[in-house]
This record gives C-alpha cells, structure tokens and sequence, in this order.
C-alpha cells in the first residue's frame, strides 16, 4: 500500500465542502455558549443564592464527562423528553423529524456554557479589587461596575482562552461524524469508504483542520493585540 | 587575595568595561561605589564568571583563569574559590532556609550531609535565623532572605565573598539588620568585595573603597581619602550629588 | 432506541461497565508515562535550541495542536499498518488498543513538552546564577534546581492534560477498541436502551474524574508545598 498523492487532492477538494458545516458546528455552540458561560459566571462570583449550586453542579458535571456523553445524552433522552412532555399535553409532536444537527447543536452549546463560564470566571476574578473600589468610589453601582469596567478587561485579557476554546470545540465537532452529520470528519469518512483510500482522507481532513487552526490562532493573537492595548504600559 | 588584569567587557558594541586592573589582598573588604551604569556590577559578576569577560585575567587565591582560554572546568575552579551575595537574593525557592545553605556545601564541596548541616546551622546561628531552619524563601521577610544569602556564601568558607547591591532590593527599614550582618562578618577577616550605594556604610566597613564611572576604576584609596578629600573631580561629583541631602534610593532610582 | 426509558437499568448496567473501566484506565496510564517521555524528548531540541530537530519538534506539536484527536486516531490505525506494510509487516491484525495508546501518547507527547519548556522557562534565571556562584555546575543547576521546581509549576497543567486525556479515551471505540464505551455499544446493540447506557458511561466518568482532581490536588499541594499561597494554608 503506498499514499496516492493525487487522490489526496480529490480528496480535499471533496472534504472542504464539509467545511461551512464544521464551522456552524463550532461557532453556534460558542455563540450560545458565551452567552450561558457568561449568566454562569455571574452566578458563581456573585454567588446567587439557590442558583449557585446548580450552576457549580452544571460546570462540574460537564467538565468532568467526554463531550461525545453530552452528545448521545442529548440525542437520545431530548426526544424521549419531547415525547413525554407532548404526551402530557396531549399534543402530538413527530420527534423523528427533528433534525439531528438540532441535537448536536444543543449539547455543544451546553458544553460549551462550561468550558466559557470557567474561562470568564478566572478572567473576572483576575481583575485587581482595587478597580471594583474605584468604579464604587465614582458612584457605579454593581451592574455598571460589571458592565464597564470588570467585563471588557476580563473578556479581553480571556482572549488566549477562548482561543483555546475555539480550537477545541472546532476539534470536538468532529465527534459530530458519530451521529452521521456531514462535517469534515464525517465527509472524510465518506470518501475514505467509498474509495477505499482511508489514510489519503484522514490526511487530507487532517491538514484542513490544521489550516483552519492556524488561522484562528494568527487572527486571535492579533485580535489580542489590539483588545488588551491598554496593558501596553503607554507604548504603542 | 584577588588578581584581576586588563578585563574587558561589552554588550552589543557597548564597551562596559575597558581594562579593569585590580589587587585585593587577602582579608581586605573593598566597596565600590559608583552611579548606575559605571560597570561596578558586570566587574563584580566578572569575577566569578557569571559574565565571561572578553579579554583579561581573573586570579582569585591559586586558580588563574585567562578569558580567552576559559573552559568550563576552569570555570567551575574558580567558581569554588567565591561566593557571591544576589540583590535579588535568588534563594533556591523549592528549598528551605536549612537546605539552601546545605546545597552548595553537599554538592560542590562534596561535604558530608551530617557535616554540612552542622556547618549550616552554625553560620545561621550567625546572621540570626536559627529560628528559621525549616522555614521556605517564601515565608521570609526580604532583610531575613538577604541574610539566608550571606549565610549561604559565608558557609562555604570562600576566598572572596562578592556583594551584589545587597540591600538595594529592601524596604528602608530592613537594610540595617542586613548591613549589621555585613559588618559583623567584616570583622572576621574574610576577602570581601561589595558594591552598594549605602556611603555610610562603605565608609564604616571598608578598608578600601573604589569608585568607578564609565567602565574604569576612576580612583580608590581610604574611605577617609575618598570620601573627604576625593582627588578626581567625577568622585567629587558624584559624591557631592549623594551627599546633596537626597536619599541614597532617590538617586539611584533617577539615575535611570 | 425506541423502548421504554427504564432507570433502574442503569443500576444493571453500572456494574457491567465498570468492569471495563481497567481498559480505560490502561490507555491513560500508558499514555501518560510515554507522554511523559516524548513531552521530555520534544523539549529539550527547542530548550536547547537544536537545529533542524527543533523545527520538526514545532511542526509536530502544532499538527497536534491543529487536529482532532479523531482524526489523529484514524491516522495511526491506518497509517502505521500501512508504514509496516512497506518492510513486509503485516499488522493489520493487531489488538486496536495498541493503536490507541500510540495516539494518546503522541498526543500527550506534544501537550506535555510545551508544558515542560514553559515551566523551565518560567524559573528566574537569577536561581542558575546562584547556583553557579556555590559552585554547581551546569547538570547539578539543572537537576537540582531547575527542574525540582518545574515540575511544581508543570503539575497542574499536566493534571488538566491528563484529565482531558481521559475524557478523549471515550473515542477510542470508533476504531473497536472494547473499553467502557465499546462495551456500552454492545449493551445498546443487544438491549437497546441507549440513554441508560450512556447514563451509566457518564456516571463513571464523572466520578473518576472528581477522584483524579483530588488526588491531584493533594499531590500539588505537596510539590509546591514551598509557595506562598500553599504555605499559608496548609
């Protein structure tokens, strides 16, 4: 068996259609997950009475499992829930026909709202308190204190995390191939069994996926750049 | 006694020092004074090689070592023939304050552990830590690090012991026990060679002062000598600008 | 899917799963400590600025960087019988354990040197200095100074790395490996109760996770025992 370099290509160019469906798979779940990381962070610095628990048993619980268990939880006990809940209401809701990427979706999001909630919670807490004095000893109250001064110098100073994140859940949404979606991994399955040139597919997804990283980190770090330009102690 | 002939040393072009010719005997304790930048620093690490030098000779008690030439063993010989005292103390931060001192008697003297923490204990005896055996760097005040340094370099009974600015790096209030220390050891008839901007000092402590500016040793002579009727007008200078009712730490700060 | 959800199945089905969990374990196991070898072998081209092996050590650890572990494990199933294959080695029958231990541990490989070279590079070099000045020589500085105190700071990165290492190992069925998940796949296929078995599965793994955290919580506390913030609470 030898590497057919020119199949490789074919491959490629076949693979990297896959591409938009990957990146959907990577930045819905951390558009949500922003959004859930942020409410929980909040929950946990300000320890909210009654919230508290439940957010630390959420962060916990899917930080401490593979991601894949997100995945088939969700795929398989949503619809069970659905059905559950329909049959009470006496409602009939045809959950086979809701599509998987809904599911895949769904639990990534959920992991992702973990893995974000960790990131912004260290950035929150890395902020000096002296600033908290500060925008209290303005007059701002807590939310605007929050708000204006903790949030954009926590989120900035988080950049290398949420690239990590990024990269991760980019690479994690490759476990998507399992509940047959059609994302780079799952196209490299494609092409890898219907030619019978495994090793030429795997590559050729393999080196799609290492572009993609690259860029993420180039452009990130010069996104940082610019987002924490105020710790550049007055030198531009 | 300590034997240093035409040392050079520059930094990117930078030429930091331009031939040092220098004679310490043994038992003297010389200060070097100097403002920022004048290359009392690099000499100091010169000596024992923590620079190499680019050009001249090192000779401290009977190992010669000629730049030029120097291997790593000849290094390491003339490494065992000092000691020197960090302005940033540079404690071994995983070790205690027992073990910091042990660790250059165990593994570059070869000494017996039983031996070298007896030797230990009694040279902490000495700067007044004997309370602190166990404790780690972290859990000490500056003044009490900077005295764990001193311990660690008089324990290993050098030829020459090398201060680095050893107080520059301590809140006002604690540079005096450390200096107290310094003095006592003086005493004791060890080769010491200190650079510090604390004058009073230098004065009370010193057999010899130096005061160098731009990479040569400008003039030394008797503290008496420099410090009330210097020769050069640089040391005037300089002295003038210290002794002009600022803080020594002011100076030192701004001269930057 | 399809039947009736049933909870007290996961009370059969824990016992059944758990008694793979050694499989699991293995792979994490052995690919920690080869990781920890390559994680050593990695470092040292790019601490001591090595020409040529640098390079390939940069290229190596960013390909594993850039890539899912996924695809990583479909590269060695298939790529390293193919390489054998070309000095006449037949491998293709070989246990798919071993083929996911390659992986983990090239991959922990990567992860772990750049941890190593960032926590050597993280000690002050004012530490070599002062050893130099007793008198120890570059091998003692390095082994008696250096790296004592990397590893106190390389612990708690290479906790994370070996926690989500374990995480990663529940993709090893995808080539037939018959650990946890690979059992729970053949309970699925004869019961068909598939989000008990993955109840179970998530179950296992969180608590050996929470028991990996604590053990190597006490650990850390003990090698970075000399730390400020350690020493004041301990």
């Amino acid at each position: 068996m030898t590497i057919d370099i020119p199949f490789m290509w074919t491959a490629f160019k076949e693979i990297i259609k896959a591409l938009p469906v990957t990146m959907m798979l990577t930045l819905i779940p951390l558009f949500v997950g922003f959004f859930i990381g942020i409410v929980v962070a909040l929950i946990r610095v300000y320890k909210v009475k009654g919230l508290l628990a439940i957010a630390n048993g959420y962060v916990s619980f899917l930080r401490g499992t593979p991601i894949i268990m997100h995945v088939m939880l969700i795929y398989f006990g949503f619809p069970l829930l659905i059905d559950a809940v329909a049959a009470k209401l006496g409602i009939s809701v045809q959950t086979q026909l809701i599509p998987i990427s809904t599911f895949v979706l769904t639990a990534l999001s959920l992991s992702a709202g973990a893995y974000l909630s960790e990131v912004i919670r260290s950035g929150i807490l890395s902020i000096p308190k002296g600033q908290v004095e500060a925008a209290y000893s303005v007059g701002m109250n807590t939310f605007q204190t929050m708000v204006r001064i903790i949030l954009p110098q926590a989120l900035a100073q988080s950049i290398p995390n949420f690239t990590n994140i990024f990269v991760g859940f980019l690479h994690t949404s490759s476990i998507a191939f399992l509940v047959s979606q059609k994302e780079l991994t799952g196209a490299a399955n494609i092409v890898a069994s219907t030619n019978l040139k495994f090793l030429e597919a795997y590559i050729a997804a393999g080196i799609i996926y290492w572009l993609v990283t690259i860029l993420v980190e180039g452009l990130s770090s010069l996104v940082e750049k610019r987002a924490t330009s105020y710790m550049r102690g007055g030198v531009r | 006694m300590i034997y240093l002939q035409g040392i050079k040393k520059s930094f990117r072009n930078q030429e930091v020092l331009k031939g040092i010719n220098l004679t310490i005997e043994k038992g003297k304790v010389v200060t070097i004074l100097g403002p920022s930048g004048s290359g009392k620093s690099t000499l100091l690490r010169c000596i024992n090689f923590l620079e190499k030098p680019d050009e001249g000779v090192v000779q401290i008690g009977d190992v010669r070592v000629v730049a030029e030439k120097a291997n790593k063993k000849d290094i390491m010989a003339l490494r065992k023939q000092s000691a020197m005292v960090f302005q940033h103390y540079n404690l071994f931060a995983h070790k205690t304050v027992l073990e910091n001192v042990m660790e250059g008697l165990i593994v570059a003297k070869k000494m017996k552990k039983a031996e070298a923490r007896q030797r230990s204990e009694q040279v902490l005896e000495r700067v007044g830590l004997s309370d602190k055996l166990n404790y780690f760097p972290s859990q000490l005040s500056g003044g009490q690090q900077q005295r764990v340094g001193i311990a660690r370099a008089l324990a290993l009974n050098p030829e020459v012991i090398l201060f680095d600015e050893p107080t520059s790096a301590l809140d006002p209030e604690l540079v005096g026990e450390v200096l107290a220390v310094i003095k006592d050891i003086a005493k004791e008839g060890i080769t010491m060679l200190i650079v510090t901007h604390e004058m009073q000092f230098a004065r009370e402590v010193s057999d010899q002062v130096l005061f160098m500016d731009g990479g040569v040793i400008v003039e030394k002579g008797s503290p008496m000598e420099i410090f009330t009727n210097p020769r050069e007008e640089r040391t005037r200078k300089f002295l003038k600008r210290i002794s002009g009712g600022l803080p020594v730490h002011w100076i030192q700060k701004t001269a930057y | 899917m399809g039947k009736a959800f049933d909870i007290t199945l996961v009370g059969e089905f824990l016992p059944q799963l758990v008694q793979y969990l050694g499989v699991t374990l293995q792979i994490l196991a052995v690919s920690t400590v080869f990781g920890i070898v390559i994680g050593i072998a990695a470092a040292i081209p790019r601490l001591f600025r090595i020409p040529i092996l640098s390079q390939l050590v940069v290229v190596y650890v960013s390909f594993i960087r850039g890539t899912p572990i996924l695809i990583q494990l479909f590269l060695i199933f298939y790529g390293v019988p193919a390489l054998f294959l070309l000095f006449d080695i037949d491998l293709t029958r070989m246990d798919p354990l071993y083929f996911v231990m390659i992986t983990y541990s090239l991959s922990n490989g990567a992860v772990f040197s750049e941890i190593f070279r960032g926590a050597i590079q993280a000690i002050d070099y004012g530490q070599t200095e002062a050893a130099y000045s007793v008198g120890m020589s570059d091998s003692q500085t390095f082994f008696r100074i250096i790296i004592p105190q990397a590893i106190g700071i390389a612990f708690p990165n290479m906790a994370n790395c070996i926690i989500s290492s374990l995480k990663d190992t529940s993709l090893a069925f995808t080539i037939g490996v018959m650990d946890m998940v690979g059992r729970g796949e053949t309970l699925i296929a004869s019961t068909a109760h598939a989000l008990e078995v993955y109840i179970s599965l998530s179950i296992i793994y969180y608590i050996v996770v929470l028991v990996l955290e604590k053990l190597f919580r006490l650990f850390e506390k003990r090698v970075n025992r000399y730390k400020p913030d350690v020493v004041s609470s301990a």
